[in-house]
């Protein structure tokens, strides 16, 4: 296997790993809305500018699952083309190899159109590859901006915590989570987007 | 790679084996082909290092379109682990194998060519005229196991039964028997499992006209040797690993 190979399989892996660690983060934050609902009604009047904040958190939280789930299914048919690409190169380096060996046999000339075949195959897998890499950085993309959001939502948060009175504490505790998960997220899905970009349409 | 003519009538048989560009650490291993006039088997087609060396020696004897079937005695890599590169160069192939080992086998990689399951009980191969026995030898050494006879040519393959681990220059052929089977001692006691089955196929193969016995390691056995094979494998107590 070639380092080009190698690092191929690694971008793609790694990007189930790092999604795993965003799926969990992202279910934080639908915990940590729940938990912020259940304050801001207690709190009543004084968290009034807290309670739309608390179901936006959770719509964003839930829609971030969904498309890690997405680009998990997507990860994974990467993963399977991937693993073609790297069969249909290795036979299209024996058959060259082939070529090499037959030189001067009778039929030596038989192998021209499998090593034909074989280089269109192992291009169209390449090509392939290419696109889908492009859109999977389009939908990390829409990620990322899950993730700024949320980190937008919880620097209001604070504001609204602020004159929560004596729930500032925990309101303040539940901006704090959510900001510190999108952060993560952000870091998550920027280390996936950097692996895979070198493989992106040019 | 080393080709040896065995059979010349209407149809062929040519060895291949000794293969001197193979990695040391890998065994060396004999693969035949039958040619017909428009066809061509592959039996025991070997591993995915040996595929390269094999297809272009192939070559020689006929064109890609005209390899149309593969025969593996059994499941084991250096039989047939080449498979997912032959299943890529042919397009209209076919792969005769034990029916048992089906799952297994495609493992290798058979997408396009097409795999003909061997029942328990054997069957028949027919290329073009060419009609090739296939005959039940299991636990010699795989539980599902074939050799393959042609009647015509005389020549029994017989997979790993009379195999031995040799060097890459040792001579195709047995010829002195009895230093041949220092070689072969070890090998068939550890990697037979079972006494029954080794009698079984021994009744079955004595009512053969064999004229070459070929396995897939080691030296073909010619004329008055391939008798001395069968009582001297006979008179083997096998299944010494436990
Ligand atoms: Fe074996």
């Amino acid at each position: 296997m070639n380092s080009q190979t190698k690092s191929q399989f690694i971008a793609v892996a790694s990007i189930t790993s790092e999604l795993s660690a965003v799926m969990v983060v992202a279910k934080e934050i639908s915990l940590a809305a729940a938990n912020a609902k259940a304050i801001a009604f207690r709190a009543g009047d004084k968290a009034k500018g807290f309670q739309p904040i608390t179901d936006f958190i959770n719509e964003l939280a839930k829609e971030t699952i969904e498309l890690v789930t997405n680009i998990n299914v997507y990860a994974l048919l990467l993963y399977r083309l991937t693993v073609n690409e790297y069969r249909r190169t290795a036979a299209y380096n024996r058959f060259e190899q082939v070529a090499k060996l037959a030189v001067g046999a009778e039929y030596a000339d038989s192998m021209q159109e499998p090593i034909a075949q074989a280089k269109t195959i192992m291009q169209d897998c390449q090509r392939q590859f290419k696109r889908d890499v492009t859109q999977l950085l389009g939908q990390l993309e829409a990620v990322m901006h899950h993730a700024r959001a949320a980190r937008v939502i919880a620097a209001n948060s604070r504001i609204e915590a602020s004159q929560a009175g004596e729930y500032l504490q925990s309101l303040q505790a539940v901006a704090e989570s959510v900001d510190k998960a999108a952060h993560t997220i952000h870091d998550n899905v920027q280390r996936c987007r950097i692996a895979l970009s070198i493989y992106r349409n040019s | 790679m080393k080709m040896t003519k065995i059979y010349e009538g209407a149809h062929q048989w040519v060895m291949f084996g000794r293969d001197e560009n193979k990695p040391d650490n890998i065994i060396d291993s004999n693969q035949y082909i039958v040619r017909t006039a428009n066809k061509c088997l592959l039996l025991e087609p070997g591993g995915t290092e040996l595929f390269a060396p094999m297809m272009a020696a192939v070559l020689h004897h006929a064109p890609v379109e005209q390899i149309t079937d593969l025969f593996a005695s059994h499941q084991d890599p250096d039989v047939i682990s080449s498979l997912g590169l032959w299943d890529q160069a042919l397009s209209n192939a076919k792969l005769h194998a034990p029916a048992l080992w089906e799952g297994y086998i495609r493992h290798f990689g058979c997408e396009s060519i097409e795999y003909v399951p061997i029942p328990d009980n054997g069957e028949t191969i027919k290329l073009e005229s060419v009609e090739l026995q296939i005959i039940p030898a299991h636990y010699l050494h795989s539980p599902c196991n074939f050799h393959v006879y042609d009647p015509v040519a005389k020549i029994l393959m017989t997979g790993s039964v009379g195999s031995a681990w040799e060097g890459a220059n040792a001579p195709v052929f047995v010829e002195r028997f009895d230093s041949h089977v220092e070689k072969m001692r070890y090998y068939h006691q550890r990697m037979m499992p079972s006494n029954q089955a080794k009698r079984a196929w021994i009744d079955r193969v004595r009512n053969l006209d064999i004229e070459i016995l070929a396995p897939q390691h080691g030296r073909m056995f010619k004329g008055d040797d391939v008798k001395r094979f069968l009582d001297w494998f006979d008179a083997l107590q096998v299944g010494t690993g436990v």
